[in-house]
Protein backbone atom coordinates (compact mmCIF):
# COMPACT_ATOMS: atom_id res chain seq x y z
CA UNK A 1 0.00 0.00 0.00
CA UNK A 2 1.04 3.54 -0.77
CA UNK A 3 0.28 6.28 1.82
CA UNK A 4 0.47 9.51 1.72
CA UNK A 5 3.76 10.32 3.08
CA UNK A 6 5.38 7.86 0.26
CA UNK A 7 3.03 9.42 -2.60
CA UNK A 8 4.56 12.60 -1.57
CA UNK A 9 8.02 11.41 -1.72
CA UNK A 10 7.52 9.97 -4.85
CA UNK A 11 5.71 12.85 -6.60
CA UNK A 12 8.79 14.60 -5.22
CA UNK A 13 11.12 12.18 -6.69
CA UNK A 14 9.55 12.56 -9.84
CA UNK A 15 9.85 15.68 -10.32
CA UNK A 16 13.03 16.57 -9.51
CA UNK A 17 14.13 13.77 -12.08
CA UNK A 18 12.10 15.70 -14.68
CA UNK A 19 14.16 17.23 -16.97
CA UNK A 20 10.51 19.56 -18.06
CA UNK A 21 7.61 20.55 -16.94
CA UNK A 22 4.69 17.94 -16.59
CA UNK A 23 1.34 18.11 -15.74
CA UNK A 24 -1.36 15.20 -14.98
CA UNK A 25 -4.45 15.02 -13.52
CA UNK A 26 -4.78 12.56 -9.75
CA UNK A 27 -7.62 10.68 -9.32
CA UNK A 28 -9.14 7.68 -7.68
CA UNK A 29 -7.54 6.54 -4.26
CA UNK A 30 -4.84 9.23 -4.61
CA UNK A 31 -6.95 11.96 -5.07
CA UNK A 32 -8.80 10.98 -2.52
CA UNK A 33 -5.89 11.74 0.25
CA UNK A 34 -5.81 14.96 -0.63
CA UNK A 35 -8.78 14.97 0.21
CA UNK A 36 -8.42 13.78 3.64
CA UNK A 37 -10.85 11.07 2.81
CA UNK A 38 -8.20 8.04 2.47
CA UNK A 39 -4.81 6.90 4.30
CA UNK A 40 -3.49 4.47 1.35
CA UNK A 41 -4.09 3.27 -2.08
CA UNK A 42 -3.05 0.05 -3.78
CA UNK A 43 -2.42 2.77 -6.64
CA UNK A 44 -1.14 5.86 -7.87
CA UNK A 45 -3.62 6.92 -10.69
CA UNK A 46 -2.46 9.66 -13.19
CA UNK A 47 -3.92 11.02 -15.98
CA UNK A 48 -2.11 12.84 -18.64
CA UNK A 49 -3.68 15.22 -21.39
CA UNK A 50 -0.18 14.66 -23.59
CA UNK A 51 0.24 10.72 -25.12
CA UNK A 52 3.86 12.78 -25.11
CA UNK A 53 3.83 13.48 -21.69
CA UNK A 54 2.45 9.88 -20.14
CA UNK A 55 5.38 8.53 -22.23
CA UNK A 56 7.99 10.10 -20.44
CA UNK A 57 7.09 9.50 -17.43
CA UNK A 58 7.07 5.75 -18.54
CA UNK A 59 10.39 6.47 -19.82
CA UNK A 60 11.58 7.55 -16.35
CA UNK A 61 9.92 5.04 -14.26
CA UNK A 62 11.65 1.96 -16.25
CA UNK A 63 14.78 3.55 -15.80
CA UNK A 64 14.09 3.84 -11.63
CA UNK A 65 13.46 -0.33 -12.22
CA UNK A 66 9.83 -0.09 -12.83
CA UNK A 67 8.18 -2.76 -14.69
CA UNK A 68 5.07 -2.83 -16.83
CA UNK A 69 2.45 -5.36 -16.03
CA UNK A 70 -0.69 -6.88 -17.74
CA UNK A 71 -3.47 -5.22 -18.20
CA UNK A 72 -5.84 -8.07 -18.73
CA UNK A 73 -6.28 -8.93 -14.85
CA UNK A 74 -6.93 -6.03 -13.33
CA UNK A 75 -9.43 -4.55 -16.81
CA UNK A 76 -10.81 -7.50 -18.06
CA UNK A 77 -12.74 -6.89 -21.76
CA UNK A 78 -12.25 -2.78 -20.93
CA UNK A 79 -11.07 -0.50 -23.40
CA UNK A 80 -8.64 2.57 -22.96
CA UNK A 81 -6.89 0.59 -20.14
CA UNK A 82 -3.89 2.52 -18.34
CA UNK A 83 0.05 1.58 -18.63
CA UNK A 84 0.72 -0.35 -15.33
CA UNK A 85 4.13 0.13 -13.88
CA UNK A 86 5.09 -1.63 -11.12
CA UNK A 87 8.05 -1.59 -8.11
CA UNK A 88 7.62 -0.95 -4.59
CA UNK A 89 4.36 1.13 -5.90
CA UNK A 90 2.45 0.64 -8.83
CA UNK A 91 1.27 3.74 -10.83
CA UNK A 92 -1.86 3.05 -13.52
CA UNK A 93 -1.31 5.75 -16.29
CA UNK A 94 -3.90 6.61 -18.30
CA UNK A 95 -3.80 8.73 -21.50
CA UNK A 96 -7.16 11.03 -21.84
CA UNK A 97 -9.47 8.37 -21.57
CA UNK A 98 -9.88 6.40 -18.53
CA UNK A 99 -11.70 3.04 -19.34
CA UNK A 100 -15.01 4.35 -20.55
CA UNK A 101 -14.55 7.95 -19.14
CA UNK A 102 -12.73 10.97 -20.89
CA UNK A 103 -10.90 13.51 -19.11
CA UNK A 104 -13.56 16.57 -20.06
CA UNK A 105 -12.77 20.07 -20.26
CA UNK A 106 -15.55 20.64 -17.66
CA UNK A 107 -13.50 17.99 -15.34
CA UNK A 108 -10.46 19.91 -16.03
CA UNK A 109 -11.83 23.26 -15.26
CA UNK A 110 -13.45 21.53 -11.57
CA UNK A 111 -10.16 20.86 -10.30
CA UNK A 112 -9.94 21.67 -6.79
CA UNK A 113 -6.13 21.83 -5.93
CA UNK A 114 -2.69 22.31 -7.98
CA UNK A 115 0.45 20.65 -6.39
CA UNK A 116 3.63 21.47 -7.70
CA UNK A 117 6.40 19.14 -7.27
CA UNK A 118 8.81 20.30 -8.94
CA UNK A 119 8.56 19.77 -12.57
CA UNK A 120 5.74 17.58 -12.09
CA UNK A 121 2.47 18.92 -11.64
CA UNK A 122 -0.05 17.34 -10.21
CA UNK A 123 -3.50 18.33 -10.26
CA UNK A 124 -6.17 17.05 -8.06
CA UNK A 125 -10.15 16.32 -9.66
CA UNK A 126 -13.20 16.77 -7.68
CA UNK A 127 -15.18 14.86 -5.41
CA UNK A 128 -17.73 14.75 -8.15
CA UNK A 129 -15.46 13.68 -10.95
CA UNK A 130 -13.74 11.49 -8.78
CA UNK A 131 -17.28 9.77 -8.60
CA UNK A 132 -17.60 9.64 -12.27
CA UNK A 133 -14.07 8.13 -12.72
CA UNK A 134 -15.13 5.31 -10.51
CA UNK A 135 -17.93 4.58 -11.76
CA UNK A 136 -15.54 3.72 -14.72
CA UNK A 137 -13.23 1.50 -13.63
CA UNK A 138 -15.34 -0.62 -11.71
CA UNK A 139 -12.59 -2.29 -9.98
CA UNK A 140 -12.52 -3.81 -6.55
CA UNK A 141 -12.86 -1.37 -4.35
CA UNK A 142 -14.45 1.63 -6.03
CA UNK A 143 -17.65 1.65 -4.88
CA UNK A 144 -16.54 1.56 -1.43
CA UNK A 145 -14.14 4.73 -2.32
CA UNK A 146 -17.53 6.29 -3.67
CA UNK A 147 -19.59 5.43 -0.95
CA UNK A 148 -16.70 7.23 1.12
CA UNK A 149 -16.60 10.03 -1.10
CA UNK A 150 -20.63 10.34 -0.26
CA UNK A 151 -19.93 10.25 2.89
CA UNK A 152 -17.37 12.98 3.61
CA UNK A 153 -18.47 15.36 1.34
CA UNK A 154 -21.28 17.51 0.75
CA UNK A 155 -21.48 16.19 -3.34
CA UNK A 156 -23.00 18.56 -5.67
CA UNK A 157 -25.85 15.83 -7.85
CA UNK A 158 -25.74 18.27 -10.34
CA UNK A 159 -22.70 18.31 -11.47
CA UNK A 160 -22.28 14.18 -11.43
CA UNK A 161 -25.56 14.24 -13.77
CA UNK A 162 -24.33 16.91 -15.90
CA UNK A 163 -21.15 15.55 -16.46
CA UNK A 164 -22.84 11.81 -17.54
CA UNK A 165 -24.84 13.46 -20.28
CA UNK A 166 -21.65 15.32 -21.14
CA UNK A 167 -19.59 11.76 -21.10
CA UNK A 168 -22.47 10.77 -23.62
CA UNK A 169 -21.19 13.15 -26.13
CA UNK A 170 -17.80 12.15 -26.06
CA UNK A 171 -17.43 8.83 -25.62
CA UNK A 172 -19.40 6.06 -27.66
CA UNK A 173 -21.06 4.80 -23.93
CA UNK A 174 -24.61 5.38 -22.98
CA UNK A 175 -22.87 7.21 -19.41
CA UNK A 176 -25.58 7.76 -17.43
CA UNK A 177 -27.27 4.29 -17.86
CA UNK A 178 -23.21 2.89 -15.75
CA UNK A 179 -24.22 5.65 -13.34
CA UNK A 180 -27.37 4.43 -12.75
CA UNK A 181 -26.43 1.30 -11.85
CA UNK A 182 -23.40 2.25 -9.96
CA UNK A 183 -25.17 4.53 -7.72
CA UNK A 184 -28.17 2.20 -7.60
CA UNK A 185 -25.89 -0.52 -6.34
CA UNK A 186 -24.37 2.26 -3.77
CA UNK A 187 -27.51 2.95 -2.48
CA UNK A 188 -28.99 -0.54 -2.30
CA UNK A 189 -25.99 -2.30 -1.00
CA UNK A 190 -23.56 0.18 0.67
CA UNK A 191 -26.91 2.32 2.01
CA UNK A 192 -25.17 5.20 0.51
CA UNK A 193 -26.88 8.72 1.39
CA UNK A 194 -27.74 9.58 -2.72
CA UNK A 195 -31.07 11.21 -2.89
CA UNK A 196 -33.67 9.44 -4.44
CA UNK A 197 -34.27 12.46 -6.65
CA UNK A 198 -31.19 11.98 -7.99
CA UNK A 199 -31.37 8.11 -8.77
CA UNK A 200 -35.13 9.33 -10.96
CA UNK A 201 -33.68 12.34 -12.79
CA UNK A 202 -30.52 9.87 -13.92
CA UNK A 203 -32.40 7.21 -14.91
CA UNK A 204 -35.45 8.79 -17.03
CA UNK A 205 -32.01 10.39 -18.59
CA UNK A 206 -31.31 6.63 -19.30
CA UNK A 207 -34.34 5.97 -20.36
CA UNK A 208 -35.01 8.37 -22.62
CA UNK A 209 -30.98 8.04 -24.34
CA UNK A 210 -31.94 4.08 -24.60
CA UNK A 211 -35.48 5.24 -26.41
CA UNK A 212 -33.59 7.42 -28.79
CA UNK A 213 -30.64 4.82 -29.37
CA UNK A 214 -33.52 2.07 -30.25
CA UNK A 215 -35.46 4.18 -32.21
CA UNK A 216 -31.81 4.96 -34.14
CA UNK A 217 -30.88 1.50 -34.51
CA UNK A 218 -34.80 0.49 -35.84
CA UNK A 219 -34.40 2.65 -38.60
CA UNK B 1 -32.01 15.50 15.81
CA UNK B 2 -29.42 18.81 15.61
CA UNK B 3 -28.42 18.68 11.80
CA UNK B 4 -24.25 18.66 11.45
CA UNK B 5 -22.88 21.47 10.61
CA UNK B 6 -21.49 20.01 6.86
CA UNK B 7 -25.25 20.46 6.14
CA UNK B 8 -24.64 24.19 6.19
CA UNK B 9 -21.89 23.78 3.62
CA UNK B 10 -23.45 23.95 -0.04
CA UNK B 11 -25.85 27.40 0.68
CA UNK B 12 -22.79 29.02 2.13
CA UNK B 13 -19.90 27.92 -0.51
CA UNK B 14 -18.01 30.43 -1.31
CA UNK B 15 -17.21 34.82 -0.31
CA UNK B 16 -19.46 35.38 3.17
CA UNK B 17 -19.72 38.20 5.72
CA UNK B 18 -21.24 37.04 9.27
CA UNK B 19 -24.37 39.04 8.18
CA UNK B 20 -24.62 37.26 5.08
CA UNK B 21 -23.92 34.01 6.76
CA UNK B 22 -26.78 34.54 9.36
CA UNK B 23 -29.21 36.22 6.26
CA UNK B 24 -28.43 32.87 4.16
CA UNK B 25 -28.98 30.65 7.31
CA UNK B 26 -31.87 32.29 8.72
CA UNK B 27 -30.17 32.51 11.90
CA UNK B 28 -29.11 35.52 14.39
CA UNK B 29 -26.07 37.12 13.94
CA UNK B 30 -24.33 35.59 17.50
CA UNK B 31 -25.88 31.80 15.79
CA UNK B 32 -23.97 33.08 12.62
CA UNK B 33 -20.68 33.47 14.11
CA UNK B 34 -21.15 30.17 16.07
CA UNK B 35 -21.34 28.20 12.97
CA UNK B 36 -18.53 30.05 10.74
CA UNK B 37 -16.75 28.93 14.22
CA UNK B 38 -17.30 25.54 14.16
CA UNK B 39 -17.07 25.18 10.73
CA UNK B 40 -13.63 26.87 10.97
CA UNK B 41 -12.28 24.50 13.40
CA UNK B 42 -13.32 21.60 10.83
CA UNK B 43 -11.19 23.47 8.31
CA UNK B 44 -13.65 24.75 5.64
CA UNK B 45 -13.69 28.25 6.44
CA UNK B 46 -10.66 30.52 5.65
CA UNK B 47 -10.62 34.54 6.75
CA UNK B 48 -9.60 37.26 4.87
CA UNK B 49 -9.49 41.15 6.16
CA UNK B 50 -9.68 41.87 9.99
CA UNK B 51 -8.26 45.56 11.34
CA UNK B 52 -10.00 47.88 9.32
CA UNK B 53 -10.57 45.78 6.60
CA UNK B 54 -14.17 43.83 7.36
CA UNK B 55 -14.00 40.21 7.77
CA UNK B 56 -14.25 38.40 4.91
CA UNK B 57 -15.30 34.34 4.97
CA UNK B 58 -14.40 32.22 2.47
CA UNK B 59 -15.89 28.84 2.66
CA UNK B 60 -15.22 25.74 1.09
CA UNK B 61 -17.54 22.26 0.92
CA UNK B 62 -14.34 20.35 0.64
CA UNK B 63 -11.10 20.37 3.18
CA UNK B 64 -7.90 19.78 0.89
CA UNK B 65 -4.74 18.81 2.06
CA UNK B 66 -2.42 22.25 2.43
CA UNK B 67 1.43 20.92 1.89
CA UNK B 68 3.81 22.45 1.03
CA UNK B 69 4.16 26.53 0.45
CA UNK B 70 1.58 29.05 -1.26
CA UNK B 71 1.17 29.33 -4.56
CA UNK B 72 0.50 32.14 -6.62
CA UNK B 73 -3.12 33.36 -5.59
CA UNK B 74 -1.99 33.52 -2.11
CA UNK B 75 1.34 35.33 -2.97
CA UNK B 76 -0.98 38.10 -4.70
CA UNK B 77 -3.12 38.20 -1.64
CA UNK B 78 -0.88 38.82 0.75
CA UNK B 79 0.87 41.49 -0.39
CA UNK B 80 -1.92 43.02 -2.65
CA UNK B 81 -4.77 45.44 -2.36
CA UNK B 82 -6.18 44.02 -5.35
CA UNK B 83 -7.77 40.71 -3.77
CA UNK B 84 -8.25 37.84 -6.25
CA UNK B 85 -10.72 34.49 -5.78
CA UNK B 86 -8.77 31.48 -6.05
CA UNK B 87 -9.80 28.98 -8.98
CA UNK B 88 -7.98 26.12 -6.63
CA UNK B 89 -5.63 25.65 -4.05
CA UNK B 90 -2.14 26.31 -5.27
CA UNK B 91 0.39 24.29 -3.62
CA UNK B 92 4.20 24.67 -4.30
CA UNK B 93 6.25 21.13 -2.74
CA UNK B 94 9.66 21.75 -1.69
CA UNK B 95 10.52 25.66 -2.21
CA UNK B 96 8.87 29.00 -1.87
CA UNK B 97 7.56 30.96 -4.90
CA UNK B 98 9.87 34.15 -4.68
CA UNK B 99 8.03 37.54 -5.35
CA UNK B 100 10.15 37.96 -8.45
CA UNK B 101 8.74 34.28 -10.15
CA UNK B 102 5.01 35.26 -9.08
CA UNK B 103 4.90 38.09 -11.48
CA UNK B 104 6.00 36.51 -13.92
CA UNK B 105 3.94 33.59 -12.99
CA UNK B 106 0.82 36.29 -12.63
CA UNK B 107 1.51 37.73 -16.57
CA UNK B 108 1.63 34.02 -17.59
CA UNK B 109 -1.90 33.63 -16.60
CA UNK B 110 -3.32 36.24 -19.39
CA UNK B 111 -5.77 36.89 -16.45
CA UNK B 112 -6.88 40.63 -16.46
CA UNK B 113 -7.39 40.43 -12.38
CA UNK B 114 -4.58 38.72 -11.36
CA UNK B 115 -1.72 40.89 -13.83
CA UNK B 116 -3.45 43.74 -11.95
CA UNK B 117 -3.34 42.61 -8.62
CA UNK B 118 0.29 41.19 -9.36
CA UNK B 119 1.05 45.13 -10.09
CA UNK B 120 1.66 45.56 -6.19
CA UNK B 121 4.46 42.79 -6.17
CA UNK B 122 6.95 44.92 -8.52
CA UNK B 123 7.13 46.88 -4.68
CA UNK B 124 8.15 43.56 -2.74
CA UNK B 125 11.03 43.44 -5.46
CA UNK B 126 14.38 42.63 -3.86
CA UNK B 127 16.67 40.97 -6.23
CA UNK B 128 15.86 42.90 -10.15
CA UNK B 129 18.26 40.55 -11.64
CA UNK B 130 15.99 37.42 -10.22
CA UNK B 131 13.01 39.44 -12.05
CA UNK B 132 14.89 39.43 -15.63
CA UNK B 133 16.18 35.48 -15.47
CA UNK B 134 12.99 34.74 -14.81
CA UNK B 135 11.09 37.19 -17.38
CA UNK B 136 13.72 35.98 -19.77
CA UNK B 137 13.12 32.12 -19.51
CA UNK B 138 9.51 32.84 -19.67
CA UNK B 139 9.99 35.39 -22.79
CA UNK B 140 8.09 38.09 -21.19
CA UNK B 141 10.73 40.48 -20.79
CA UNK B 142 9.02 43.35 -22.35
CA UNK B 143 5.86 43.09 -20.74
CA UNK B 144 7.81 43.10 -17.64
CA UNK B 145 8.91 46.61 -18.20
CA UNK B 146 5.75 47.64 -19.49
CA UNK B 147 3.96 47.05 -16.10
CA UNK B 148 6.47 47.98 -14.22
CA UNK B 149 6.05 51.18 -15.76
CA UNK B 150 2.64 51.28 -15.21
CA UNK B 151 2.67 50.34 -11.74
CA UNK B 152 5.51 53.24 -10.91
CA UNK B 153 2.20 55.58 -12.73
CA UNK B 154 -0.20 54.50 -10.00
CA UNK B 155 1.52 52.98 -6.73
CA UNK B 156 4.89 53.63 -4.83
CA UNK B 157 6.74 50.95 -6.05
CA UNK B 158 11.00 51.14 -6.04
CA UNK B 159 13.09 52.09 -8.43
CA UNK B 160 14.67 49.25 -11.07
CA UNK B 161 18.35 49.90 -11.68
CA UNK B 162 19.16 51.12 -15.05
CA UNK B 163 21.34 47.50 -16.00
CA UNK B 164 17.91 45.37 -15.70
CA UNK B 165 15.92 48.30 -17.10
CA UNK B 166 18.65 48.03 -20.31
CA UNK B 167 18.48 44.62 -20.53
CA UNK B 168 14.60 44.56 -20.42
CA UNK B 169 14.42 47.13 -23.24
CA UNK B 170 16.71 45.23 -25.23
CA UNK B 171 14.44 42.34 -25.41
CA UNK B 172 13.41 41.36 -28.82
CA UNK B 173 11.23 38.69 -30.43
CA UNK B 174 8.19 38.92 -27.69
CA UNK B 175 4.75 39.08 -28.09
CA UNK B 176 3.05 42.56 -28.38
CA UNK B 177 -0.35 41.06 -26.28
CA UNK B 178 -0.29 40.66 -22.60
CA UNK B 179 -3.82 39.60 -22.85
CA UNK B 180 -5.33 38.97 -26.37
CA UNK B 181 -6.78 41.66 -27.72
CA UNK B 182 -6.89 43.88 -25.07
CA UNK B 183 -5.08 47.38 -25.68
CA UNK B 184 -4.66 50.17 -23.60
CA UNK B 185 -6.43 53.67 -24.55
CA UNK B 186 -4.34 55.96 -22.34
CA UNK B 187 -0.96 54.19 -21.29
CA UNK B 188 0.49 54.46 -25.27
CA UNK B 189 3.40 55.74 -24.54
CA UNK B 190 4.56 53.13 -22.23
CA UNK B 191 3.07 51.21 -25.45
CA UNK B 192 5.39 52.67 -27.55
CA UNK B 193 8.40 52.48 -25.11
CA UNK B 194 8.05 48.77 -24.72
CA UNK B 195 6.37 47.73 -27.83
CA UNK B 196 3.24 45.78 -25.34
CA UNK B 197 0.14 46.17 -25.29
CA UNK B 198 -1.00 47.19 -21.88
CA UNK B 199 -4.26 45.51 -20.84
CA UNK B 200 -5.22 48.72 -18.64
CA UNK B 201 -6.94 51.76 -18.52
CA UNK B 202 -6.41 54.12 -15.37
CA UNK B 203 -9.56 53.35 -14.10
CA UNK B 204 -8.77 49.89 -13.69
CA UNK B 205 -6.02 50.80 -11.61
CA UNK B 206 -8.44 53.47 -9.60
CA UNK B 207 -9.00 50.52 -7.26
CA UNK B 208 -5.26 50.61 -5.82
CA UNK B 209 -6.51 54.74 -4.65
CA UNK B 210 -9.35 53.42 -2.86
Amino acid sequence: MIDTKKQEELFRFIGEKLNKKIECYVIGGSAMMYYGMKDATKDIDLVFEKEKDMEEIVRLLKSLGYKEKETKILYPKKKNVPVLLERDARFDLFSEKIVNTVLSDAMKERINAVYEYNNLIVKVISPEDLIITKCATERAGDRKDALEIIKKTNVNWDVIIKESINQTELSPYLFPLFLFDFLYELKEDLKADIPKEVLDKIRKISEKMLEKEYKKTKK
Amino acid sequence: MKKPIEDNLKDLEGLNTIDLIAKKLNVKRSTAIKKVYELRKQGYVETQGGGKQPRIYRISRIKIRQIGNPGLYDIINKYSKIKIVRPYEHRIIGKKLCIEEAIVRAIKTKEFRVILASLSLFNKIKDWHKLYQYAKKENVRRKIGALYDVARKTILVKKMDNKTMNLLLNAKSEKRHIIENMKSKEFNDIEKKWNVYIPFNKSDLERYKE
